[in-house]
This record gives C-alpha cells, structure tokens and sequence, in this order.
C-alpha cells in the first residue's frame, strides 16, 4: 500500500495514547510504592522525593510473602513439568493413530468436550472431591492444573505431531529402536517448539490464577499463593495505599522481568492457544 | 494403500501406556466433577451433610422465578455484548494502525501485549486504587465534578469501572491476533482493489473483514465467553456492589456454592451457564463458516 508520510500521523496518535492507557496504572504504582504514607497525602501525583524503601521493607519483612512467593513457584514449575511429561505422551498415540483406529479417534473427541465446559460447572464437585480425596493443599492443586490442561494440550499438540511428517520415527524402527525411545529421541525433539509454546502458556496460567486457590488453598496461609496473599493482603491493610501498591508491584515484578527477557514467545505462547477462556 | 500387518504389541502397549495417565486424570478431575455435578444439580445438597434428596428438577424450576438469578443473567448479557462490541471494534483498530507502515511496531505491539501477562486479580486490585483514590483526587485538583466520584460506587457506573478494567487487559490477546490476520492478507489484493478505484473503506469491507472473519470469530467465541464467566475483577473491584447491581452469575454460583450452602441450586445455575456458553460456541462457528470467502 503507498501511503503518503501524513496519513501516518494520526496511526501514531492512536498508538501513543493507547500506550499512555497501558502505562499510566504502572507509573502511579511505582511513584506511590516510593512515597511515605505522609508524602503520598501531600503530593499525589508528584514524583516522589526521595526512594523511600519502608514499604518495600514491611512487606519482604512478612513471612507470608515469600512464603506465597515460593509456593506460587513451586505450583508453576511443578505443575509445568508435569504437563510437558504427560501431555505430549498421550498425544502422540492419538495423533498417529486416530486416522486408522476409531477407539484413539473417539478417544480424541472425548478429551476435546472440555474445551466447551467452563469452569464454573465442575468447580463446587471438584473442591469435594478434592476435598475426599486430601487433596486440599499445594500438591493436590497441581495435580488439579494438570487435570484441566488436558483438552487444551491435547488438542495443541495432536494437531501440531499431525504436521510432522512420520519418515524419521519409521527409520528409527526400522532401526530396531522401541517406541519408548524412538518417542523420546526422535519425536519428542520435533515438538520441542510446540512444548514451549505450551509450557509458556501455561505456567502464565499457573502464575496468575485466583480462583482454583482461592478454592482450594484458602484454608491455611501457608499453602498461600502470591494471588491469594494479595487478596487477603489488601482485605487487611486496605486503608493503606502505599503499602498495596507496593504489593502490587512485587507481585507483578516477576512476570515483568520474565516478559522483558522472553516477550517473543510469550506473545506466541499466549495467542497460539486461542481455544482456551 | 492399507497394508496387512501383525499387529505390533510391543508399540500398542507403549502407546496405551502413553495415554493412561492424561486419560485418569482428566475422567476422575474433569469428567467425574461435571458428572457430578449433573447429579446434584437434582438434589438438594447443601455441600456439607450426609442426607441428598433427590428432588428431580425442582432447583431448575427455582430458576424461572429467581430474581437475584435473572439480575446476573441480564447484567452478565449487557456486561457480555459491550465487552464484545468495545474489544472487537478497539482491537480491530489497534491492529490496523499496528499493521500500518510504522517505526517501532516491535515495541508498540510488546507494549500493547503486556497487560495480558498479569493476573487479573492484580490488574484489578491496582485500579480498584485507581478509581477509590487517584481519579476523585485528579478531579479535585482540576476541578472536574464528575472526576470526584468513584465510578465503582455509582449504582448505575459501576459496570463501566469493571468494563473498563477488563478492555484494558482484555485487548492484548485479540489485537495480536487480529494483527496476525491482518498479515496473511496478500498485498496485491489491496492493489488490484485500488487500481479498481475501490476506497479505502470499501477495501476494509470488502478484503479485509472477509479474510479476517475466521480470526474474529475466534475472537468474538472468546471475548463473549470471558464476558459470561467473569469473576476475578468482580471480586477485586466491587464485590458484587453497589447495591448488587454487579453480581455476576460465577459470583452468585461462587457465593450460593460456598457461603450460603445450597450447593445443588448453584451448580443448576452453572448448567445455565455451560449451556449458554455452548449454544453461542456453537452458533458462531456455524454463522462464520457460513460467510467464508473461500
């Protein structure tokens, strides 16, 4: 399209505000996180005067914080793990035999039904099953996450294998190797992409959740997760506008640092699986 | 082109082997739950005791006469359609200008993308702040009436205050998406057009929504459906409040389930829900297939 250097004017006047839009909640985060509780009365939207740390101090100075923030991260990266070692297992029998054998076909359609359920219908049963079953704290909410990844990997991974060609696995059986290490020497390389697409997706998933925790791990502060500490963090010092603020911006500073090291496949990750609310 | 072969049963046990485990997992925490929960939706559980009587479809009947159930429903279905209209129409906007022939796209677009990776709860609880202190104090200092009040607290406002929030972050994913739709449009179409004397909005019409329509439809199945399950920035922004003009139908279901212990009426409403959720997945899907350009 030609386009003459004046038309672009107005693109960069909708581009500037909507990023203005986007930065302007952070900005005031970070100039209240900095501010003694008297300096923030005073001067609202002033930058502060000088980096006062104290609300920093108070919060890091609670136990419960790095409490949730190791319990947040011991449920992503476990969780995680098990996805990627569970998920592209199963998917790969589906992917090569649905065309041939019906049971693997109606095998894929049954795990692809959850994609329509929302959340809300199984919620309540499952925190009583949960609940019978002593699953009620940071191990069993794994397993949970693992459960209700199923449809969505499934269905990513299933379409991605089909898109492989199957040559290299035939000769690595021709060469005498078993299914299991064909499976991990050969296959498992190919989908490597696709894994990290899903793995980024997901751990963002896990990271960020508040309603599965706040099901499930409610009861006690030590299962905690830096959602939950937030949500109960802000119910108790809601008076105190410094210190929320500075919880805020502890809480989102990991994923800050994360999507400034690793944006590209985040943006991937994030919109490759459209098919999940 | 089939073959004959023995059947090799070394790799069909590997195979089944391979599968057992996602299979377990998702019959005993997926399957199991929905079953069970179309189970209780026909009882009268509380959640707690032993005794469940089965009281057939007695809590779907509660339903039609439900007032407090026909408030969420009609503001999760306003809530739903202007979140749909308001992102559709900013994302297809930010896309367009994004698309353009701009310096720093990468940034923009990284910019743009960043609320998508934040929790809902956070991004909620920070305008929450936003709305109570920041805002009414810039209207006192620049003397702006309307300013001065916190939006949330409006019984007629409060939904614009959610609504908002959600656009801000809600934007990310389908103005990416939307941008990725933009790109796969060859450039010689446009030009076949223009030489045509076709304008710009009669290309936009006519090019571009056409090829576009399988990524709005994505678009739109998942907006709408973050419309009607909406939870998270109901709990950080308002609570249900002011008034109870912003109880969603997952709030109610959240707070009939755990609060008010009627555990089998509140799974009956989330079978409402699912059902919705699934007629306009389903309906969609036609409607868009229906107007393909290929």
């Amino acid at each position: 399209m030609v386009q003459k250097k004046g038309a672009r004017i107005p693109i960069y006047a909708v581009l500037i505000v909507a990023v203005l839009f986007i930065v302007l909640p952070f900005y005031m985060a970070v100039i209240t996180a900095f501010k003694t509780p008297m300096e923030n009365m005073e001067s609202y939207f002033a930058f502060p005067k000088s980096l006062y740390l104290g609300n920093f101090q108070e919060i890091l100075s609670r136990p419960g914080y790095f409490r949730a923030v190791f319990n947040t991260f011991y449920i992503t990266v476990l969780g995680i793990l098990g996805m990627v070692v569970i998920m592209p297992m199963a998917s790969y029998p589906i992917a090569r035999k649905m065309d041939g054998n019906r049971a693997y076909r109606l095998l894929y359609f049954f795990m692809l039904i959850g994609i329509f359920i929302p959340f809300q219908i199984k919620m309540m049963p499952l925190v009583k099953l949960a609940g019978s079953l002593g699953l009620m704290n940071v191990n069993g909410i794994i397993l949970l996450y693992i459960a209700g990844s199923v449809c969505e990997c499934v269905f990513l991974y299933v379409g991605y294998i089909q898109s492989i060609p199957q040559e290299l696995e035939e000769a690595a059986y021709i060469d005498g190797a078993t299914t299991l290490r064909t499976y991990a020497s050969v296959v498992l390389p190919l989908i490597k992409p696709m894994i990290a697409t899903v793995a980024i997706k997901d751990a963002l998933w896990l990271w960020n959740d508040f309603m599965m925790p706040l099901l499930i791990l409610n009861k006690s502060a030590d299962y905690w997760t830096l959602t939950l500490f937030q949500y109960n963090f802000k119910t108790k010092f809601s008076s105190d506008p410094t210190l929320i603020m500075t919880s805020f911006l502890l809480s989102m500073l990991p994923v800050l640092i994360a999507y400034l090291f690793a944006q590209k496949h985040i943006i991937g990750g994030l919109v490759s699986g459209g098919v999940k609310s | 082109m089939k073959q004959k072969r023995k059947v090799n049963w070394e790799r069909e046990i590997t195979y089944l082997l391979f599968v057992i485990p996602a299979l377990i997992l998702y019959v005993v925490f997926f399957i199991l739950p929905v079953g069970m929960g179309i189970y209780y939706s026909l009882t009268d559980w509380n959640g707690l005791s032993q005794n469940v009587a089965f009281i057939g479809l007695k809590n779907y009947q509660k339903l039609f006469t439900d007032s407090a159930f026909h408030q969420a429903l009609g503001f999760n279905a306003v809530y739903a359609v202007l979140l749909v209209v308001c992102i559709v129409a900013l994302a297809m906007v930010l896309a367009l200008c994004l698309n353009a022939k701009i310096k720093c796209r990468t940034f923009f677009r990284g910019a743009m993308f960043f609320p998508a990776v934040l929790s809902m709860l956070t991004v909620g609880m920070v305008f929450n702040e936003i709305f109570t202190r920041v805002i009414p104090r810039l209207g006192e200092l620049l003397g702006i009436e309307f300013l001065q009040t916190n939006i949330l607290s409006g019984v007629d406002t409060a939904m614009y205050g959610i609504l908002f929030v959600n656009v801000w972050q809600g934007l990310a994913i389908p103005t990416v998406l939307l941008l990725a739709g933009l790109q796969t449009i060859p450039a010689d179409i446009f030009e076949a057009a223009e030489l045509d004397g076709a304008g710009k909005w009669m290309q936009f019409r006519s090019i571009t929504i056409p090829f576009l329509l399988p990524v709005l439809s994505v678009v739109l199945i998942l907006t709408f459906k973050s419309g009607l399950t909406v939870f998270d920035l109901i709990m950080a922004l308002t609570e249900g409040g002011p008034a109870g003009r912003t109880k969603s139908l997952t709030f109610n279901i959240y707070n009939l389930g755990f609060k008010e212990l009627k555990f089998g009426y509140a799974i009956a409403q989330a079978m409402v829900v699912t059902a919705i959720v699934v007629v306009i997945s389903y309906v969609q899907i036609r409607v868009t297939n229906k107007k393909k350009v290929y």
